[in-house]
C-alpha cells in the first residue's frame, strides 16, 4: 500500500493558520513494502507528519493518500477504522498504554475492536506474543509484572495482532537496552521481509544507517531532504548544518579522513568503514 | 575522600513480587565522585536510586547520605541534598512557565519570593536557559527541556545529582548539551554525579563504574576496565565502537579509544 502525502499542511490553530504551523508544504511518497526512516530534530515535525498518516491529525490543506483512500481537511471522523487496522502505530514509550489485567487480554484489544471474535483474537494474540519473542507462559501474566523490555514488547505485539500492513513506529527503542535494541530492530526487519511497511522515526543515526532503506528529513516542519542513508550522510549541506547527525561509522570516518585516509563517500555501517580501512592499508601501508 | 553515600546490605521486593528488585547491595560512593551505574532493564538500577533518594523504603539495610541515616524523619532533609533528573523531560513540569518550573522546589521550601526570584535566574543562567524564563515548557526541544529540569534540581542546591537516563530520549545534540552541563557542574561546582545509563561511551566520562545484575551489584570498576570486558552483553551493553572495529580490523584486543585508534591507523598507513 502506497502512501502518498501531496503538499501536506497543518496548523495546530485553525483559527489562525499562520499561527505556528505543524507541517508545511510537506509532499513525499513512502512506497509500498520499503522500510521509510524520518528524521530531524524533537519539534521538527516528525510525529505530526506521522499522526496523518493514520488519520490521528487531519491536515488544514493538502491531501494524503493511502493506498485507493484519501483524507483530507474534510474527511469524516466516521468509517476511519478499516484505515487505522492496515496502519498500526507503535507510539512511544508505548508500554505506557497498557492497561488489562493479563497479557493477553491486552494484546486481544486491538482485533476485538476491529471487529474479530474472542476467538480470533485470542488466537491472534498468541500469534502475535510469539512474534515478538515472548514466551506463551506468559499469557495469562499481569503486563505490569514483566520487566520495561518485555512490557515494551507486549506493546508492541498489541499492534501487531491486528495484523497491519504498515507499521509506524515511533522512537520504539527509546529507553531499552542496547540488547533489547537490536532484538527489537531486528524484530521490524524480518517484520518487513515478510512484506510490510516500515515507517521508523528515530534519533538514533545507527539504526538508520543499518535498517533504513530510504530517508526523509524534517526541519522546521518542512521536508527538507530525501535520499538513500548513504546520500543523506553524505549531504555535505544536511550534515554541516547540523540538521542531521551522523552514525557513529561517519563520524570516525571524517575524524580518519583528517591524514592520509581518503572517503570519497563516507561509509555508514561498521562493515563498510573497516572495508574501506583495510583496502587503502593494503594499497598503501 | 569522604562517602557522600553509604548503602549496607540493602534490599528491597516490591508488592506482590517473589524475588528482590535489589538484593544485599553495598555500596560506597565518594563525595565528588562521579558514578556510572548500568546493567540490563529490570537489573534494579532504578529501584536502587529510588531507594537512595527515599521513594521507595528498603525492605532491610541501610542508607545514610552525607552522614545521615535515612529515617521517616530525615527524609525530607536527605530529598534536599539529591536531585533527580528523569528519562521522560514530558513527565517532570508542572509550571506554566519555565521560571514557574524552577521556582517549584523552592517554594515547597517556604523561600521568601526575592530570594526565589534570585535562585531561579541563578539556576536558569547556569544551564544558559536564562533567554526562555517566560516560555511554555511544553515548546522547548528535548535537550532544552532536560536543562529546565536540571535547572529546577540546581535550583534547591544539592549536593547529588542522580541522572536516571535523562539522555536516553534526545536528539544526538541535545544529548550532548545535557552531558557537557553535567560535566561543568561536577567539575567546577564539585557535585557528586550518579548516572544511570545504557550508553557504554557515555560512562568513559564518569570516574567509576557499578554493574547490577538481578538486582545484585556484580561489579565495581573503571571505565577503561569495562570497555575491554568479555561478555558486555549480559549486562545489556554493546561492545564499544572502537572495540567492534578493531575487531574487524583484526587488531589487538587491548582497549584504545577513539583518538588512540585513529592515531594508530595513520601510523599504519
Amino acid at each position: 500500500m502506497e502512501i502518498k502525502l501531496n503538499n501536506v499542511s497543518h496548523s495546530y490553530e485553525s483559527q489562525n493558520p499562520d499561527a505556528g504551523l505543524g507541517l508545511d508544504g510537506v509532499s513525499l511518497t513512502i512506497k509500498d513494502k520499503s522500510f521509510t526512516a524520518l528524521i530531524g530534530k524533537t519539534g521538527s515535525g516528525k510525529s505530526t507528519l506521522v499522526k496523518h498518516i493514520n488519520a490521528l491529525l487531519k491536515p488544514t490543506s493538502g491531501t494524503i493518500k493511502i493506498g485507493d483512500r484519501e483524507i483530507d481537511s474534510k474527511t469524516n471522523n466516521k468509517n476511519l477504522k478499516p484505515l487505522r487496522q492496515k496502519i498500526g502505530m507503535v507510539f512511544q514509550f508505548p508500554e505506557s498504554q497498557l492497561f488489562e489485567e493479563t497479557v493477553e487480554k491486552d494484546i486481544m484489544f486491538g482485533p476485538m475492536n476491529f471487529g474479530a471474535t474472542e476467538e480470533e483474537a485470542r488466537e491472534s494474540a498468541k500469534d502475535a506474543l510469539k512474534l515478538v519473542g515472548i514466551e506463551e507462559s506468559y499469557l495469562q501474566q499481569s503486563p505490569f509484572d514483566l520487566s520495561g523490555g518485555q512490557m515494551r514488547r507486549v506493546a508492541i505485539a498489541g499492534v501487531l495482532a491486528s495484523n497491519p500492513e504498515t507499521i509506524i513506529l515511533d522512537e520504539p527503542t527509546a529507553g531499552l537496552d542496547p540488547v533489547g535494541r537490536i532484538e527489537i530492530m531486528d524484530l521490524f526487519k524480518k517484520l518487513n521481509k515478510q512484506g510490510k511497511t516500515i515507517i521508523l522515526v528515530t534519533h538514533n543515526m545507527d539504526d538508520v544507517a543499518d535498517y533504513a532503506e530510504y530517508t526523509y528529513v524534517m526541519q522546521n516542519s518542512k521536508l527538507v531532504g530525501q535520499g538513500t542513508p548513504k546520500e543523506i550522510f553524505n549531504n555535505k549541506e544536511l550534515v554541516d548544518s547540523g540538521i542531521v547527525s551522523l552514525p557513529q561509522s561517519a563520524n570516525f570516518a571524517k575524524k580518519l579522513a583528517e591524514k592520509k585516509y581518503v572517503f570519497d563517500q563516507l561509509p555508514i555501517t561498521i562493515d563498510e568503514l573497516s572495508n574501506m580501512i583495510k583496502e587503502q592499508l593494503e594499497n598503501n601501508g | 575522600m569522604a562517602n557522600i553515600i553509604s548503602i549496607e546490605n540493602l534490599s528491597y521486593t516490591y508488592p506482590e513480587s517473589e524475588s528482590p528488585a535489589v538484593d544485599n547491595v553495598s555500596l560506597e560512593i565518594n563525595k565528588g565522585e562521579w558514578i556510572s551505574i548500568v546493567g540490563k532493564n529490570g537489573s534494579g538500577k532504578s529501584t536502587l536510586t529510588r531507594l537512595i533518594d527515599g521513594l521507595l523504603e528498603a525492605s532491610s539495610g541501610t542508607i545514610s547520605v552525607a552522614g545521615q541515616k535515612l529515617t521517616e524523619e530525615s527524609l525530607w532533609d536527605i530529598r534536599e541534598k539529591i536531585g533527580i533528573v528523569f528519562q521522560n523531560p514530558d513527565h517532570q513540569f508542572v509550571g506554566a512557565t519555565v521560571e514557574d518550573d524552577v521556582a517549584f522546589g523552592l517554594e515547597n521550601q517556604g523561600i521568601e519570593r526575592d530570594q526565589m526570584v534570585r535562585e531561579v535566574d541563578q539556576a536558569l543562567k547556569l544551564v544558559d536557559m536564562q533567554d526562555f524564563k517566560n516560555r511554555d515548557p511544553q515548546s522547548l526541544s528535548g535537550g532544552q527541556k532536560q536543562r529546565v529540569a536540571i535547572a529546577g534540581v540546581l535550583a534547591v542546591n544539592p549536593e547529588i545529582i542522580i541522572l536516571d537516563e535523562s539522555t536516553s530520549m534526545l536528539d544526538p545534540e541535545g544529548r550532548e548539551t545535557v552531558l557537557s552541563l553535567v560535566k561543568d557542574l561536577w567539575q567546577n561546582k564539585g557535585m557528586t554525579i550518579i548516572s544511570i545509563t545504557h550508553d557504554i561511551q557515555e560512562t568513559a566520562l564518569s570516574q567509576r563504574v557499578v554493574i547490577m545484575k538481578n538486582g545484585h551489584l556484580v561489579e565495581d570498576l573503571t571505565p577503561a576496565q569495562l570497555f575491554v570486558m568479555d561478555d558486555l552483553k549480559q549486562y545489556g551493553l554493546d561492545k564499544p565502537f572502537t572495540t567492534l572495529l578493531k575487531e574487524k580490523l583484526n587488531f589487538d584486543p587491548e582497549y584504545q579509544d577513539e583518538e588512540e585508534l585513529i592515531s594508530k591507523l595513520w601510523k599504519l598507513n
